[in-house]
């Protein structure tokens, strides 16, 4: 299956909210949709959950237009909220209805979900009585139980201690090797990292970077080298390759365990290479440069000092 | 419509397993529906008059007599002074002893002395007779039933006739036999149409209970959407069904448990009143003997009215985020609801008049206007009918536009929107 987000435009009154955002995503393959606070990404999610309607623009499905009806969508909302005085039974049973199962399958999902997140042993709690991280298995319980073909997660790992953070994780990967469309928003990089092979990220409504994560890795670090001397601290280091290396690299971010050097035009990794050897720099590590997401992310889009529109 | 359905029984299974709602329920029907018993366990003669046929009432109406006796003698030996200032000797003094029997009279000096003693509360009244059919009363404190200047006026215009007679030597036994004849006419009164009078309680009555059952049960509904806002599971619902089934779901669930509720608190009320309605003597019959055409009426447009407002009120709820704003935002319908109400009750006095008759077809107040016409008044069937579509209409049109605002409002926090403005932006999408 292929989801197609195709040029989405948005407008709230006068405003403008989304310009044109096109994305796809795959099955097998999850998405990680990133931006910063109000640059629009629960209006996407919003529209893909027909909550909204988008003024112009198609999603399409396998080249199809997307029907929600049509399909099973788990979607675990950024905000949570369930029934605080229904038990854990109850309401995922209702979700479950809700989204068009019938009560026995919904009862035995249900079971069957509560007991893979390993809360299964509140199925007849008030869902106040549980503490936040189980409150939070129980929401992803009900976006689950429908089993969805399409599963969109929102910030699913806050409010997560590291042992419940890894059964979420065991349980992401699973639905994404099952072949599930999953789309998952965050602010926590690492953890876009570890599942997501594509990424989009969409700054003031508009798609300011998408692709393959690896090669969007390869491509900014492309010009990017790594420094670091035996012979100098840091700060040092930094001071030197500006007076003494100047005409082959700029020194473009201070790490705490390196320096970054980015390469001028026309210069290649051999000729800064020789350069530094011919300083008094004794190399301790030199070596290409992989970018985090959280590199890209902030080159991309953290350096106009704005947040995005209007929710 | 599954969704719908699905929606309507988890809302239902909410108000059942409501421990408040169950309780009073139950509580109110079986309290009501026991005191409706109380005339065949206490003596109740005194209160709702002697029944007919019944050896044991026989007796506790000879009791009820003594009683009654007994009580009349405690309130004759009970006296309250009044003054009289009677300058021209007009009142004759043994009449008025007849007439005022648990009165001790003084005569007064001059109307002044009279105002002082009311003043001083030495005299509970006091009467300065300027002339045959002219006189002044003074009393300190007006009783809601006092009836003394009537009496008085009675007791001058008797010693006029005395007078007359006297003067033109009739004998005054013959002509107040005459002039007192209506007395003794008998008569049977058969109604064709309605008894207003005998109406007027009953139908007072609902117009209370559809006004609180709207009130009561339009901000529990509007509570119940907000509390979804509040506590944030709105978005995982919006996002899993149509918006139309949550809100209609909701309300119709609402309504149906609003109904239930009162409809089985008035049928315990009704049932065992017509079980003791012979040990009531029809004491109630104002109130609960109630005709079927009354209360298929009142059903049919009290269902509607309430479903009328109750989508409003969900749509209401659906525009602020929090519980404690629901009252701020609701206050123009309430005020609408009120202005309906008042305007019914006072014109269930004239019933037929054009205020009335105007607002049994508006939908905002047909439910109970039109009610009242039914019970009381002159109404065709085409009148019936045709206020009866409106109103239907009205409710489907307010369901829409309520499931619409309910739509725009769901995901909106924040400070409240105001119904107007929501109202306008759904009407110009539209």
């Amino acid at each position: 299956m292929k989801l197609e987000v195709k040029k989405i435009k948005k407008s709230f009154g006068d405003t403008e909210i989304l310009h044109g955002i096109t994305f796809e995503v795959e099955s097998g393959v999850a998405l990680g949709l990133l931006g910063r606070n109000g640059a629009g990404k629960t209006t996407t999610i919003r529209i893909l959950m027909d909550v909204f309607k988008a003024n112009e623009g198609e999603i399409l499905l396998d080249g199809i237009a997307f029907d929600r009806k049509e399909h099973q969508i788990g979607y675990l909302p950024e905000e949570r909220g369930l029934y605080p005085k229904k038990t854990v039974q109850e309401q995922l049973i209702y979700l479950a209805m809700l989204r068009g199962m019938k009560k026995k399958e919904a009862a035995e999902n249900t079971k069957r979900w509560l007991k893979r997140l390993e809360v299964d042993q509140y199925l007849n709690r008030k869902l106040e009585t549980l503490s936040k991280g189980n409150q939070q298995k129980v929401q992803l319980a009900s976006t689950l139980v429908c089993d969805p073909e399409i599963i969109i997660l929102d910030e699913p790992f806050s409010g997560l201690d590291p042992v419940n953070s890894q059964i979420l994780k065991d349980v992401v990967k699973e639905l994404i090797q099952q072949g599930k469309i999953v789309i998952f928003s965050s602010h926590q990089m690492s953890y876009v990292e570890e599942f997501c092979d594509n990424i989009a990220i969409i700054d003031h409504g508009e798609i300011a970077l998408k692709g393959r994560l690896q090669e969007i890795k390869r491509e900014y670090g492309r010009h990017l080298y790594i420094l670091n001397a035996e012979n100098y601290g840091l700060s040092e280091l930094k001071s030197k390759c500006e007076k003494e290396l100047a005409h082959y690299m700029i020194v473009q971010e201070l790490k705490k365990e390196f320096l970054v050097l980015k390469l001028k035009e026309k210069v290649s990794r051999e000729d800064l290479l020789a350069a530094i050897l011919h300083t008094d720099i004794v190399i301790d590590v030199f070596g290409n440069y992989k970018p985090s997401l959280n590199d890209i992310f902030v080159a991309r889009v953290g350096n106009d000092g704005t947040e995005g529109g209007t929710k | 419509m599954k969704q719908f359905i699905t929606v309507l029984k988890f809302e239902l299974a909410n108000y059942i397993k409501n421990k408040t709602y169950m309780v009073t329920t139950i509580l109110m029907a079986v309290i009501l529906g026991a005191l409706m018993f109380l005339p065949r366990v206490l003596d109740l003669t005194g209160l709702v008059g002697e029944s007919q046929g019944s050896e044991v009432v026989e007796e506790s109406i000879s009791e009820a007599q003594e009683e009654e006796k007994q009580a009349d003698e405690e309130e004759n030996s009970q006296t309250e002074t009044y003054m009289l200032f009677d300058p021209d000797g007009i009142v004759n003094q043994e009449l008025l002893g007849q007439y005022f029997p648990n009165v001790t009279w003084q005569n007064a000096e001059s109307e002044e002395e009279i105002r002082t003693a009311v003043e001083q509360q030495n005299a509970l009244a006091g009467f300065c007779v300027t002339a045959e059919n002219q006189f002044t009363y003074y009393v300190f404190n007006k009783s809601m039933t006092s009836g003394d200047t009537g009496t008085f006026s009675e007791l001058l215009g008797l010693i006029k006739q005395l007078k007359y007679c006297e003067e033109n030597d009739l004998n005054f036994e013959e002509v107040s036999q005459v002039f007192q004849f209506a007395d003794q006419v008998q008569y049977e009164e058969k109604i064709l149409g309605k008894d207003m009078v005998s109406n007027y309680f009953y139908c007072y009555a609902f117009v209370i209970l559809i006004f609180m059952m709207i009130i009561m049960y339009g901000v529990m509904i509007a509570t119940s959407v907000t509390t979804e806002k509040s506590n944030r599971s709105i978005e995982v619902l919006v996002t899993s069904t149509s918006s139309n089934s949550l809100i209609f779901g909701k309300v119709i669930a609402g309504a149906v448990a609003g109904i239930c509720q009162v409809g089985i608190i008035l049928g315990a009320i009704l049932l065992s009143y017509q079980i003791n309605r012979d040990a009531w003597n029809g004491f109630l019959d104002s109130y609960l003997n109630i005709p079927v055409d009354v209360l298929v009426t009142f059903a049919l447009f009290g269902i509607g009215g309430y479903l009328f407002y109750a989508f409003l009120y969900g749509a209401v709820g659906a525009l602020v985020s929090k519980t404690e704003d629901i009252n701020k935002s609701s206050s123009g319908l309430q005020m609408i609801i009120m202005i309906v109400y008042f305007v019914v009750l006072v014109q269930l006095m004239n019933v037929d008049g054009i205020v009335i008759k105007v607002a049994s077809f508006l939908p905002f107040s047909s439910y109970s206007a039109m009610f009242a016409r039914v019970a009381m008044g002159n109404v065709q069937m085409w009148e019936i009918v045709t206020s009866f579509v409106i109103l239907i209409v009205s409710v489907v049109v307010a369901g829409l536009i309520g499931a619409k605002i309910y739509r725009m409002g769901t995901l909106r926090y924040g400070n409240p929107v105001k119904f107007s403005h929501a109202l306008k932006s759904v009407l110009r999408k539209e």
